[in-house]
């Protein structure tokens, strides 16, 4: 990153997407870039790279199928798009294309939870609960605009398919100092330590999660937050060290309340006997969710930071 | 024009390669895509015993042209070809097609039969991996040839014509497009259901050289693989094969029922007499 490092300053992931990727492209031939017409940060690499750059134009189902060819023939294409059409239009050729050849395939795309602005058409509620389900799929949500060039960079040497989730990656807040913090895809980040009680979140919500700390650190609630950028397969040592140190756990996601991280983490806790002190989960409801910005639909639908805090001092 | 001797050897091939799916269909205890397998038949000939640059020892040859068979449910057929190429063992597929472990199953599978390029199964998706195949040839300045085989039943699945347009767009050369054009679907006649025709047109309107032929002709079929334009030129290549779903055998041919089934001992013995008197030569 350029310039001198400001903890909590915004930045645009996608900038971030396409600066790495023009990196890469320079050491790294197999490496192809596909779009479905969502290339506004991409012109780096379009300009550096014409040959490898591939838009399809408005075609998602085409796009991952031209992905799965190019990897076919020993490339790795990153594709970028929005999160809903990627997994949901394309949804047959990201599970039998791309994740029964097991390819090389890194589909990356944005608006992850209700973050579109665009309504319920552009937001990816149920996203991860889909391409969790794919056999051979890894599946990552990033939250900090810096560990995507990071994850970029590994994804590179990574066997499989991979599905990288942002929320607008527009402007996104910097949570690590870069170079501070070791990403590993499977791996997680305690952002913040604590002995009470333990949010799990991603994305976003990470931030989010890291408010409410500061917040009840004056009410004497000592809060644990632990980044679970990888949602599948999910740090389940980093859940089990949290259930054991703290007891109590919430999953605070943007994404469908089922289906999503919470649902994978209950998931172990029955196939393991786990028994946490507490267990909650705070995500989207069943509900196609109207208009508005992020913050506005999440408190509307109920997991909003004032919901989180209310629950947490409830639990405490 | 063809070779004269060629044609007459291809030929002799795809009655051998009738027999044998007749063959595996009698023997087979559950169903066999028989009628798409058989309107296929003598392009699978003409592509894998003319027309294809591969090579059965040594099938991770970069040269090697590269087969994608689109319309996957006819998986038998192309596993025959190759067989009788030298690809893969004919009795292996009979003693275990279908069944627990099998590397030849109802759909292709890369994964657990290496030779094949790709798996299919689910209709519509080929061609898009094709034009991925072919773009990366093109890019890498590899001089081979991508050659998609589909059902034009199959075609009514609009991500075909999404990749279409991408093989135009991407000036793909390299990439042959090869439609059994049988007019029937599982359960109907395509016109009845979804009109097609005026069929090359479509290709045509797409951009694509199009070259239309009787897909049961091995002199048109030997023709059109050898005057395909050079892999380097600016426009994909679509072969419009028109043929008959279950040809050589009287009871299949152009009976919706027999898009896929088995054959009891009567229907087997006797599709053996016909395409013996329909493809057989006196020595």
């Amino acid at each position: 990153m350029a310039g001198s490092f400001n903890f909590g300053e915004w930045i645009s992931a996608r900038s971030v997407i396409g600066d790495t990727l023009c990196e890469i492209g320079e050491k790294n031939e197999k490496l192809f870039v596909c779009t479905p017409d969502v290339g506004m940060n991409l012109k780096g690499f379009r300009q550096k790279f014409p040959e490898r750059y591939i838009d399809v134009g408005i075609a998602e189902q085409n796009c991952v199928g031209v992905a799965a060819g190019l990897a076919l023939a020993g490339n790795i294409p990153v594709i970028m798009g929005m999160l809903p059409f990627l997994s949901m239009r394309a949804c047959e050729q990201v599970r039998t294309a791309v994740c029964y050849q097991n390819l090389p395939v890194r589909i990356i795309g944005t608006g992850g939870g209700l973050t579109s602005g665009g309504g319920s058409t552009h937001n990816a509620m149920e996203d991860l609960a889909i391409v969790k389900s794919m056999v051979n799929m890894t599946a990552l949500s990033i939250c900090d605009p810096n560990m995507i060039r990071d994850i970029l960079n590994l994804s590179m040497d990574y066997p499989g398919p991979m599905y990288i989730r942002l929320a607008q990656g527009k402007k996104d807040r910097q949570l690590y100092e870069p170079g501070t913090v070791e990403f590993s895809i499977g791996g997680s980040v305690t952002a913040r330590d604590g002995k009470d009680i333990t949010i799990i979140a991603h994305g976003e919500m990470v931030g989010e999660a890291l408010d409410v700390a500061e917040e009840l650190k004056n009410e004497n609630i000592d809060v644990r937050v632990i980044d679970m950028y990888t949602i599948k397969p999910f740090d389940k040592e980093a859940v089990k060290k949290a259930v054991d140190e703290t007891g109590k756990i919430i999953v605070w996601e943007d994404h469908l309340m089922s289906g999503g991280l919470a649902s994978s983490i209950a998931d172990y806790f029955v196939d393991e006997q786990i028994r946490p002190a507490a267990f909650k989960r705070f995500g989207i409801p069943q509900v196609y969710a109207g208009f508005g910005s992020g913050e506005e639909l999440r408190q509307k639908y109920g997991y909003a930071k004032e919901h989180v805090i209310k629950a947490i001092r409830e639990m405490a | 024009m063809a070779n004269k001797e060629e044609v007459l050897r291809l030929e002799n091939l795809a009655y051998e390669m009738r027999k044998k799916l007749i063959n595996l269909c009698g023997v087979y205890e559950g169903s066999v895509h028989i009628g798409g397998d058989l309107s296929m038949t003598d392009l699978l000939i003409g592509l894998f015993h003319h027309g294809l640059n591969v090579d059965p020892n040594n099938i991770q040859n970069p040269n090697r042209d590269r087969f994608i068979l689109s319309k996957g449910h006819g998986a038998v057929c192309m596993y025959i070809a190759m067989a009788m190429r030298g690809f893969f063992d004919y009795d292996e597929i009979v003693r275990t097609y279908g069944k627990l472990d099998s590397a030849y199953g109802m759909h292709p599978c890369k994964v657990q039969l290496p030779g094949v390029e790709c798996s299919s199964g689910s209709l519509g998706q080929g061609l898009s991996m094709a034009v991925g195949m072919a773009i990366s040839a093109k890019v890498k300045k590899e001089g081979h040839r991508v050659v998609c085989m589909l059902g034009d039943g199959e075609t009514c699945e609009g991500s075909v014509w999404e990749a279409a347009m991408t093989g135009r767009s991407y000036e793909l050369g390299n990439l042959v497009a090869v439609v059994d054009r049988n007019c029937q679907m599982m359960c109907s006649y395509t016109e009845e259901i979804t009109v097609m025709d005026p069929y090359a047109d479509k290709w045509k309107a797409f951009g694509w050289n199009v070259i239309e032929i009787d897909g049961h002709d091995m002199n048109a079929i030997v023709d059109a693989l050898d005057s395909l334009p050079p892999a380097s030129s600016a426009r994909p290549t679509a072969i419009i094969a028109h043929t008959i779903k279950g040809k050589g055998v009287s009871f299949m041919e152009k009976v919706v029922g027999w898009h896929a089934g088995s054959l009891n001992e009567e229907d087997f013995k006797q599709a053996l007499v016909e395409l013996a008197a329909n493809y057989g030569r006196e020595e």
